[in-house]
C-alpha cells in the first residue's frame, strides 16, 4: 500500500472514530439521521477515493479503496460510503460524470433490467444504499453488452426494505424509464464481473466486522469478571476467543488476496475466470466465517451481547447479513467446484493447478 | 488491549520459482508414470522412501536455501515451498529427508560448528542424512519443557540418558536432535537448563525401537539414551538456549504447507473421479474446501513472507497450523458423504484407499508439531488474554 493510501486511510479512521462512536450506529437505525457524519464523509471526498483525479477524485488504487470499505465495516458506518464508491466506479468506468454527493448502484446479482430503445425496465429487488437523495446508478442490459444509466429517483418505484442490520435496500421497479444519462457500451463490463465485484465488497466488509468483533470479544473478556477472575482467564473462553482470531486472519488473507487478484487485471468488473476463483474463495471464506464467529462472540458476550445498546450487534447483524448477499458461501463453492470439474473435463487439468494458479 | 491486526503479504513470485514448480510437477509426474512410488496421503510424514529421497537429492531439491559452500543453491525459501507443496499434492513418500530440510538443517546452519555443518549438511542435500526429532518423552509431550533426559558434562564432552519418544522416521536416521536438560530445574525459569544436541544414532548406548501407529505404519519410535557420549562439537549453540531455538523452529515448521495439503491427494483424486457429472451439493461442499484452501495458502504464503522478512510471526503461523490440520481433516470429512468409508482395504480403488488411510492417520494432524490446544493458548496470549 502506498503512502498516499495509508494517509487517506488515516485520515478515513479519524473521521470515523469521531464522528461514528457507537451510539451514532444505534441511533441512525432508530431514525435519527448522523448529519456531522454524512456531511465530513461528502466533505473528505471519501466517496471518489476510485475516482481519477482528472475526474475530480482521488485516483486511489483498488486496494485503497477496498481497503476503506473494509474500514468503515470496522467502525459499522451507517452511510452508504461503500455503494455510493461502487456507483462511482461504475459512472467512471463508463466514462460519464461522477455523483458529488451520494450514489447508489442499482444491483443486486439478480438479472440486469434491459434496455429497449431509449428505455429501461426490469426489477432489483434488494438494491443497496438508495437514500432519498441518492443518484440512481444502473447497470442495464442490451443484448450482451452492458450500459450504465443514471435514473433520477422520481422517474422509478421505490420500495423502502431494511436489511438485518437495519441497513437501507430497496425494491426498485423501473418500468419504461428513460435515463437522465445513458452511457456508450462499457468495454470490459460483465455481469460475471460485476457480481464478482459486489461480492468483494461485501467480503471486505465482512473482514473488516470480524477485525472489529475480535476487538470487542478480547476486550469484554478481559473486563467482564466472573467466579472471581476475568472471563479471558478460563481456556474454555480463550479457546473459543482464538477461534474467532482464526477466522478473522484467514477471512483478512482471502480478502488481500482476492483484492490483489482484482488490481492485476486492466478492468475492474471483466470477470475473468481468475479474478472468479480469488473472488470465490474471498466470499467462501468470509460468509462461512460470520456465522462461526457471530456465534462463538455470542457466546462470549452472554446476554450483554445480546442488547441492542451493546455495540456488537450492529456488527453480528451486519455480517450475518453480508454473508447471504452477493452469493452465500455455497453459491461460490458450488461456482468453484464447477470452474475446476470444467478444466478437468476441457484441458485436462488439475484441482492443484487452479489452487496453486 | 493490544489489538492484533494479521496482515500476510504476498510473497514476490519470479519467473524462476514458477519454473521450478513446472519442474518438479513434470519430474513427479514421471516418477509416478515409472511405478516409482504410489501417491499417499500424509505423505511428509508416512511415506518413508530413503531411495526416493535420494533421487530429489540428486535433483539438488534438498536444503535448496542453504549456502553452496555447505551442499545448498542458496535459493529463496520460495523456492523451497513451491518444492515442498509439488511433492506434498503428489503424494511423494518424502518423510525420511523432510524434518532434516525443513529444520534439523537449518538449526544445525545456525547453531552447529563449522566442522558440524560441513560434515553434515552436504549430506542432507544429498539425500543420504536424515534426522530425526528428539523432543518428546513419556512424560513430556505438551509440556515440553519438562523433559527428563539429560545430558552432564564429563571429561572430553557430554554423556547423555533418558528416552524420546514418537521420533518419526528415526529408524533410517543417522542422527537425532535430542533436547536435554543440561542446567537444574528452576520454578522460576521453566524454561532455561535446557540444550539440544546433535547425537549419531549409532553411537554406542542409543537403541531405536518402532512403533506402530493405529493406521498400520510404523514411523514412530522410542530411541532410548543410555550413557550415551557425545563430544562437545555435538552441542547446538548455546548451553541452556535449547528452548530459545526450538521456539524459533516452531513458526518455520507450524506454517509450512505440509499443514493443510496432507490430504489434498484425496481431494484432487475425488475431483477427477467426478468432474464429468459434478453438481449439487457434491459441488458445493467440494468447491467450498478448494476455497477455504487457497485462501489457507495464502495465509501461509504470507508468513512464509514475514519470515522472509525478518520478522517473527509466531501467532499467525499457530493460527495456520490451527486452522489447516483441521482442514486437512474436514476434507476427509466431507468427502465421505460422497464416498462412504468402511473398508479397510482398497480392493483397487484409489480414492477409497486415501480416504480410508487418512481416516486412520488423521487424529495425529491435530497433536504434532504442538497440540492445537497449546495453539490456541498462543494465539491467546498474543491476544493479551493470558
Amino acid at each position: 500500500m502506498e503512502q498516499t493510501d495509508q494517509l487517506i486511510l488515516d485520515t478515513a479512521t479519524r473521521l470515523f472514530t469521531d464522528h461514528c462512536e457507537a451510539e451514532v450506529v444505534n441511533k441512525a437505525e432508530s431514525g435519527e439521521v448522523p448529519d456531522s457524519l454524512l456531511k465530513s464523509i461528502i466533505e473528505t471526498g471519501l466517496p471518489l477515493a476510485w475516482v481519477s483525479e482528472e475526474a475530480g477524485g482521488v485516483g486511489g488504487s483498488l486496494a485503497l479503496g477496498f481497503g476503506l470499505i473494509r474500514l468503515s465495516a470496522a467502525f459499522a458506518l451507517p452511510a452508504p460510503l461503500a455503494e455510493t464508491m461502487v456507483a462511482n466506479q461504475l459512472l467512471a468506468q463508463a466514462g460519464l460524470e461522477v455523483a458529488v454527493s451520494w450514489a447508489a448502484p442499482i444491483f443486486d446479482a439478480s438479472a440486469l433490467p434491459r434496455l429497449h430503445g431509449n428505455h429501461v425496465s426490469g426489477i432489483v429487488e434488494e438494491a443497496p444504499g438508495v437514500a432519498e437523495e441518492a443518484v440512481l446508478v444502473v447497470p442495464v442490459a442490451e443484448g450482451d453488452t452492458i450500459r450504465i444509466a443514471v435514473i433520477d429517483p422520481e422517474a422509478v418505484i421505490l420500495e423502502p426494505r431494511e436489511s438485518l442490520a437495519g441497513e437501507p435496500r430497496t425494491r426498485v421497479t423501473l418500468d419504461t424509464v428513460v435515463p437522465r444519462v445513458l452511457s456508450e457500451p462499457v468495454a470490459g463490463m460483465t455481469e460475471a464481473g460485476l457480481r464478482q465485484f459486489f461480492a468483494l465488497v461485501r467480503a471486505s466488509q465482512i473482514a473488516g466486522a470480524l477485525e472489529k468483533i475480535n476487538d470487542l470479544t478480547v476486550a469484554y473478556v478481559q473486563e467482564r469478571q466472573q467466579f472471581g477472575r476475568p472471563l479471558g482467564k478460563f481456556q474454555a473462553i480463550q479457546h473459543k476467543v482464538a477461534d474467532i482470531a482464526g477466522e478473522s486472519a484467514l477471512a483478512s488473507a482471502a480478502v488481500e488476496q482476492a483484492v490483489r487478484t482484482l488490481s492485476a487485471q486492466k478492468a475492474p468488473f471483466s470477470g475473468a475466470a481468475e479474478t472468479g476463483l480469488a473472488v470465490a474463495t474471498a466470499k467462501v471464506v468470509t460468509s462461512t466465517a460470520s456465522g462461526l464467529v457471530a456465534r462463538i462472540a455470542h457466546q462470549s458476550h452472554g446476554a450483554m451481547g445480546f442488547s441492542f445498546e451493546y455495540p456488537l450487534q450492529q456488527y453480528s447483524r451486519r455480517i450475518l447479513g453480508w454473508r447471504d448477499e452477493y452469493g452465500t458461501e455455497f453459491y461460490w463453492g458450488e461456482w468453484i467446484a464447477q470452474v475446476v470439474a470444467g478444466e478437468i473435463r476441457d484441458a485436462g487439468s488439475t484441482a492443484w493447478e487452479l489452487v496453486s494458479r | 488491549m493490544s489489538n492484533i491486526r494479521f496482515n500476510f503479504p504476498a510473497p514476490v513470485i519470479d519467473a524462476s520459482v514458477d519454473r521450478l514448480r513446472q519442474e518438479v510437477r513434470a519430474f513427479l509426474r514421471e516418477e509416478v508414470k515409472r511405478g516409482s512410488f504410489e501417491p499417499v496421503t500424509d505423505c511428509w510424514c508416512a511415506g518413508i522412501d530413503t531411495e526416493f529421497s535420494r533421487k530429489l537429492g540428486q535433483q539438488g531439491w534438498i536444503g535448496v536455501t542453504w549456502p553452496k559452500i555447505y551442499g545448498g543453491r542458496e535459493w529463496s525459501a520460495l523456492h523451497r515451498y513451491v518444492i515442498t507443496e509439488e511433492l506434498l499434492v503428489a503424494g511423494a513418500p518424502v518423510h525420511a529427508h523432510w524434518i532434516a530440510d525443513r529444520q534439523s538443517g537449518p538449526l544445525i546452519l545456525a547453531t552447529g560448528s563449522e566442522t558440524m555443518k560441513r560434515k553434515v549438511l552436504p549430506r542432507i542435500a544429498a539425500g543420504e542424512c536424515f534426522i530425526a526429532l528428539g523432543l518428546s518423552e513419556p512424560e513430556s509431550g505438551s509440556d515440553l519443557a519438562s523433559v527428563r533426559t539429560r545430558a552432564q558434562r564429563v571429561n572430553g564432552g557430554w554423556e547423555i540418558n533418558g528416552t524420546k519418544l514418537w521420533s518419526s522416521g528415526a529408524q533410517v536416521c543417522q542422527y537425532m536432535t535430542v533436547l536435554a536438560r543440561t542446567g537444574e530445574r528452576d520454578a522460576a525459569n521453566r524454561h532455561g537448563g535446557l540444550t539440544q544436541f546433535l547425537v549419531p544414532l549409532d553411537a554406542p548406548g542409543v537403541s531405536v525401537r518402532g512403533i506402530q501407529d493405529m493406521s498400520g505404519v510404523e514411523h514412530f519410535n522410542e530411541s532410548h539414551f543410555d550413557r550415551v557420549f557425545v563430544t562437545d562439537e555435538a552441542v547446538l549453540g548455546q548451553e541452556g538456549e535449547g528452548w530459545k531455538q526450538i521456539t524459533s523452529e516452531l513458526a518455520l515448521e507450524r506454517s509450512g504447507p505440509e499443514r493443510f495439503l496432507s490430504t489434498f491427494v484425496a481431494l484432487e483424486t475425488a475431483f477427477q473421479q467426478c468432474a464429468q457429472d459434478l453438481q449439487g451439493r457434491q459441488a458445493t461442499v467440494m468447491g467450498m474446501m478448494v476455497a477455504r484452501l487457497r485462501a489457507l495458502r495464502a495465509m501461509s504464503f504470507g508468513v512464509a513472507a514475514l519470515l522472509s522478512e525478518g520478522k517473527s510471526p509466531d501467532v499467525e503461523a499457530a493460527l495456520v497450523k490451527d486452522l489447516g490440520t483441521r482442514f486437512e481433516q474436514d476434507i476427509i470429512e466431507g468427502l465421505r458423504e460422497f464416498w462412504p468409508i468402511r473398508l479397510k482395504q482398497p480392493f483397487g480403488d484409489e480414492l477409497h484407499h486415501l480416504l480410508s488411510d487418512s481416516l486412520l492417520r488423521q487424529p495425529s494432524f491435530t497433536l504434532r508439531g504442538g497440540t492445537n490446544e497449546i495453539l490456541k493458548g498462543i494465539v491467546a496470549r498474543g491476544l493479551g488474554l493470558r
